[in-house]
């Protein structure tokens, strides 16, 4: 056994962490100071990143490999493990600035889409909505019907929560054979509409996503089962990741205010109500982030590993909510305030607890395989 | 990074395995309605005076189980070479553990010795630790009081030297098997000095004049831990453990080194409990459906409490300051079991209570571990101190 990080490990850790302090959170002051004297009436908008940030930070995040983690090797990127992926990720979740490396799954590099996805010129989304219920694709309700010269997916209609994206992919189950397929869909297929674009309580869009007699070419099948499993897995390790962020950011601004913040003639940092919550919350990111880790390792090493990724998920999504929660507390009005990162990181870990199965169903099914075993 | 036990590691983990299914497994039945008595590690020397021929079955079963594990070479597992021992690292211990707990039969590899015990010198390394390595001698551990548990530096028996010796006055409350033990280990503090200073440990021999095992008090657990009285009693400096006054390194040396097992433990109790609910729930589609959310949701806390100790065993193993580590196992680990014996009587309902029902039995035992050898009070005390020392930093991965 050796729970230490190999010295590649701890420099990409160590980069992660100087590139997200330099170029995220120290702009994040500029990013969530309200602009105006007196908002308007009304709720205040949705918060964007400027065109000409994000493009600054998309430049020098390319730079430093950090854009995409999963780009191979041949377009010059270094195929990172999934170990430092989550090590990246979670330096990422640290931010509340709207940046973090886009997702791309391996394969899609080997696809005829590779070269416009490692240059950025489109983007991909996955189209995983059925798949946020349970964390598993059982529940897929989207059938298609192989043809020689391609496949028809059955009219539906789903929800998804990027919908700026060029493609889309897109599980589904053969008519009959319930065998998965996982299609690239591009926007611009006949029969593909993107309509009720909605603002969600993070900082974010989602839209529905209707098909509608669309007719998917045979080379654009890029995956079956394993490949959508895998897919998942990766989401969930993703949000474990950025949940740990969270965890350490507000853990460690909590304590600093706690030190520094004096009630009654003492510190917060004296008061064991205080105490405690931290001492709590410690242990839950502690406990969460060897989880994360021990499930990354696992996938390295070639060892089944969505059940751990989904524990994963399912403990530091919540661990970020309930870090959120606490940061939010001990800072008190501050707490609230959109001033401070911690309102944003209780409202993004709130949504995701919700995604790639909610702990709930998680809870159900990992119930359900013990007693059956 | 690599989360697999070393080869030696995991072969040892598998000798363990079998011995387990073979040798353990198959008396549960039998040992289903054993008295109370077979919790915990030093039952052999309570039961040995017994008469009840029942009782004498069952230690018979055990002192073979013993000798089968003699012969396996499961024994001495976590005592130093020097003593003949095979001095396992910390993490071995754990997977050892592990695999105990797998059944309920509280069967342990002896010799467990008190670790601060080696702490021995000159003639009290033949005298104490080499009986107790041998299994020979048993030790009883004095340190809470009337009116000191929590918080030991408030310990107020006295130590007094008089020329060669120390007179010993006061009363020491719950070591557990003082009444069968060979001797104790003893706190007390030298006359005139207060909290953390001038703590020293003696060790006393059962039957010394003045030291008496005044009684033993029945608790909820099973156990019947003593109350000891010292009047006036005269021991010889040469029963000092270690140096005069470093006794508060020595208790704490002593909690410490037993916060990893209690987890494991703690994982592997509710793990058995949760077996015995999955039984009662796998024939029964609603009754699955409406309990198997909440034992998933435990199965996986008990995979963070397990990573958890195997973290903090491995951090001990490399001596890592691990306080922070050992509290919060302690904690999580207690705090879950009891939680999941909570749950399990939810699923199996009254007729669970039943006396000598094994959830019944759990439900009884688990509830002591959450205060013996530190309560989760102090525990979140130890790691909030060490949060606010080290800062966040101090979680970080190295």
């Amino acid at each position: 056994m050796d729970l230490t990080l190999s010295e590649e490990e701890k420099l990409i850790r160590n980069i992660a962490a100087e590139f997200v302090d330099k170029e995220l959170i120290a702009r994040e002051g500029e990013y969530l100071r309200q602009r105006a004297p007196f908002l308007p009436p009304g709720a205040p908008m949705r918060r964007d990143l400027s065109a000409d940030l994000l493009n600054e930070i998309t430049a020098r995040a390319r730079e430093v490999g950090f854009w995409t983690l999963e780009l191979p090797e041949n377009f010059g990127g270094s195929e990172l493990s999934m170990v430092a992926r989550v090590l990246i990720h979670r330096e990422f979740g640290r931010s509340v600035l709207p940046f973090r490396p886009v997702s791309i799954p391996g394969f899609m590099f080997e696809s005829g889409y590779g070269e416009a996805l490692a240059l950025g010129t489109k983007s991909l989304a996955l189209a995983f909505d059925e798949a946020h219920k349970t964390g598993e694709l059982s529940g897929l309700q989207t059938l298609y019907r192989q043809e020689p010269d391609g496949s028809i997916l059955r009219d539906s209609s789903i929800f998804i929560a990027d919908p700026h994206a060029d493609l889309f992919l897109f599980p589904a189950r053969e008519q009959g054979t319930q065998r998965l397929g996982l299609f690239v869909i591009e926007r611009e297929t006949p029969g593909v509409t993107l309509t009720e674009e909605v603002e969600l309580n993070t900082d974010a869009t989602a839209a529905r996503l209707v098909l509608s007699q669309c007719k998917i070419p045979n080379e654009q099948l890029a995956g079956y089962e394993y490949e959508a499993g895998a897919l998942i897995a990766a989401e969930q390790l993703n949000i474990a990741a950025r949940s740990l962020g969270i965890g350490m950011r507000c853990l460690e601004s909590s304590i600093e205010h706690a030190r520094n913040r004096v009630t009654f003639g003492r510190p917060l940092a004296q008061r064991q109500a205080i105490q405690w919550m931290l001492a709590d919350l410690s242990i839950d990111l502690r406990t969460s982030t060897w989880l994360a880790l021990d499930a990354a390792w696992r996938a390295d090493q070639g060892l089944p590993y969505f059940e751990e990724a989904a524990l994963a998920k399912k403990r530091s999504a919540k661990m970020a909510f309930q870090a959120a929660d606490t940061a939010i507390q001990i800072h008190g009005g501050y707490g609230v305030c959109k001033e401070f990162p911690f309102e944003g990181f209780y409202r993004e870990s709130r949504l995701m607890r919700l995604l790639y199965g909610r702990e709930e169903e998680l809870d159900q099914a990992r119930g359900e395989r013990f007693i059956e075993a | 990074m690599d989360f697999r036990l070393s080869s030696e590691e995991e072969n040892l983990r598998q000798i363990v395995a079998e011995f387990v299914r073979d040798e353990l497994a198959r008396l549960e039945p039998e040992f289903a309605n054993a008295p109370d008595i077979f919790e915990g590690s030093r039952w052999k020397s309570r039961v040995k005076s017994s008469d009840d021929p029942e009782i004498k079955r069952y230690l018979a079963i055990m002192e073979a189980l013993e000798k089968k594990a003699e012969a396996k070479g499961l024994w001495r597992l976590d005592v130093p070479k020097e003593y003949g021992g095979a001095e396992i690292s910390n993490v071995a211990m754990i997977a050892v553990t592990e695999e105990l707990e797998k059944t309920s039969i509280p069967f342990e590899f002896g010799n467990h010795v008190s670790n601060i015990l080696y702490n021995c010198k000159g003639e009290q390394v033949d005298k104490y630790l080499w009986p107790c390595i041998r299994g020979e001698k048993t030790s009883a551990f004095g340190l809470s009081e009337p009116a000191s548990g929590a918080d030991p530096s408030m310990l107020q028996t006295t130590a007094t030297p008089d020329g060669d010796d120390f007179v010993i006055n006061g009363t020491k409350m719950f070591p557990t098997f003082a009444d069968v033990a060979d001797f104790v280990q003893l706190f007390a503090r030298l006359p005139g000095t207060a909290g953390r200073e001038g703590v020293t440990c003696l060790l006393i021999d059962t039957g010394t004049p003045g030291y008496r095992v005044a009684r033993s008090i029945a608790t909820l657990a099973g156990t019947e831990p003593c109350e000891l009285v010292f009047e006036n009693c005269r021991v010889h400096k040469s029963q000092v453990l270690g140096e005069v006054g470093n006794g508060w390194a020595l208790n704490q040396a002593w909690l410490g080194n037993r916060r990893f097992q209690v987890g494991i433990r703690a994982h592997g109790k509710a793990r058995r409990v949760l077996r015995v609910t999955a039984h009662l729930l796998r024939n029964d589609p609603a009754q699955t459906g409406r309990f198997a959310g909440r034992t998933g949701h435990f199965i996986g806390e008990l995979e963070a409490l397990r990573m958890l100790t195997y973290l903090g065993a491995w951090k001990a193993d490399r001596k890592l300051d691990v306080r922070a580590e050992a509290a919060g196992v302690k904690l999580f680990g207690t705090e879950l079991l009891h939680r999941v014996i909570d749950f399990a009587l939810e699923v199996a309902g009254p007729t669970a209570l039943r006396r000598d029902h094994v959830l019944a039995k759990a439900f009884r035992h688990a509830r002591a571990t959450r205060i013996v050898e530190g309560p989760s009070e102090i525990q979140r005390h130890i790691i909030q101190r060490e949060l606010f020392r080290g800062g966040a930093a101090s979680l970080e991965l190295r």
